[in-house]
């Protein structure tokens, strides 16, 4: 079976996505596990994200998680409307 | 049915009773609004993910939108010769001093072929997964859109069966589409693509009857409402 590479797009919203299952807040190893990347480049893409305002780092009980934010929200809503058209006129 | 030749042997063909006249213009002016959402949509998407496909759907769509102005405008000027004599009109008139409805008909009924195939070819070729990078096929298909509109324009039958065929060929390719995805707006892209063929199956015999056009118009009013349908229901899509 040929298994196609996911796009910078989709990695994006794979790991909002992610976050957004686990009811808008994930551990980083957590994270580290449901995006499939390796630590370097799930790094490189929290950093992107945290700087798009589409995610926040916050401190609760001394551990760090991610809590997806209103654009990270809205984000994801256009990549599936643009995933849903893309498939619904087979492009 | 008015059959005129006119200069440089373009005929020019009005298929509507008169009693429809105008009511064609608006179902051609509600394929452009659909068309016209399907252009910006797809265009936004590109310019958002940088994604070629898009712009080629985009372009698909934008071709038959200028294919259904172009039809608008012709038949607008049979139906309507007071917009040719008005002031717009007496100066154009002037500029190109052999320029009657008739002649206007036939040019804009030459621009329609032309616009409908190219954006029908496009169309078969993003959902046939033809790379682009195959150039010369891509040529070799452009020369065939160029070909059928040539002979298109004298025998307008061939027009409407090419494009025919070329439905035929979409409508295939995205039942294909839907067996894969299995979604619902997948199942109404279908069902618009087959009664868009259904519609150019009515127009190649409307030369027959004039209630034939009639028909034919009906039938892909209907397929342009069921191409809407996918539209609005993605973006009815709240989020979770």
């Amino acid at each position: 079976m040929i298994v196609k590479r996911r796009g910078k797009l989709e990695i994006i919203a794979d790991i909002l996505r992610s976050i957004r299952n686990k009811e808008g807040k994930i551990k980083p190893t957590h994270l580290l596990y449901k995006s499939n990347l390796s630590h370097a480049k799930l790094k490189e893409y929290v950093n992107t994200l945290l700087e798009k305002g589409m995610i926040e780092e916050k401190e609760v009980k001394g551990k760090k998680m991610f809590f997806m934010k209103d654009r990270g929200h809205k984000f994801l809503l256009e990549f599936e409307r643009i995933k849903e058209f893309s498939d619904s006129f087979g492009l | 049915m008015l059959f005129e030749s006119v200069p440089y042997g373009l005929p020019s063909y009005v298929f509507s009773p008169k009693w429809f006249y105008g009511f064609d213009s608006i179902i051609e002016l509600i394929a452009i609004i659909v068309s016209v959402l399907l252009v910006y949509y797809s265009y936004k998407c590109f310019k958002l993910t940088k994604e070629n496909k898009y712009q080629y759907f985009s372009t698909a769509f934008l071709s038959l939108t200028l294919a259904f102005i172009a039809k608008i405008i012709g038949t607008l000027a049979i139906y309507k010769p007071t917009i040719t004599r008005s002031a717009l009109g007496s100066s154009i008139h002037q500029t190109f001093t052999s320029l009657t409805p008739y002649n206007i008909n036939a040019l804009a009924f030459i621009v329609y072929i032309f616009f409908m195939l190219l954006g029908f070819m496009i169309l078969f070729l993003i959902i046939s997964r033809l790379r682009w990078k195959n150039q010369r096929v891509i040529a070799l298909l452009l020369y065939f859109v160029f070909l059928a509109t040539w002979i298109g324009v004298i025998h307008y039958q061939l027009f409407y069966l090419t494009s025919f065929v070329l439905l035929l060929l979409i409508t295939y390719s995205y039942y294909q589409n839907y067996k894969e995805i299995k979604s619902e707006n997948a199942r109404f892209v279908v069902i618009a693509f087959g009664i868009l063929l259904v519609s150019q199956a009515f127009f190649v015999f409307v030369i027959y009857s004039r209630i034939i056009y009639v028909l034919a118009e009906l039938i892909q009013l209907l397929g342009f409402v069921y191409l809407l349908i996918p539209f609005i229901l993605i973006f009815k899509k709240k989020p979770r």
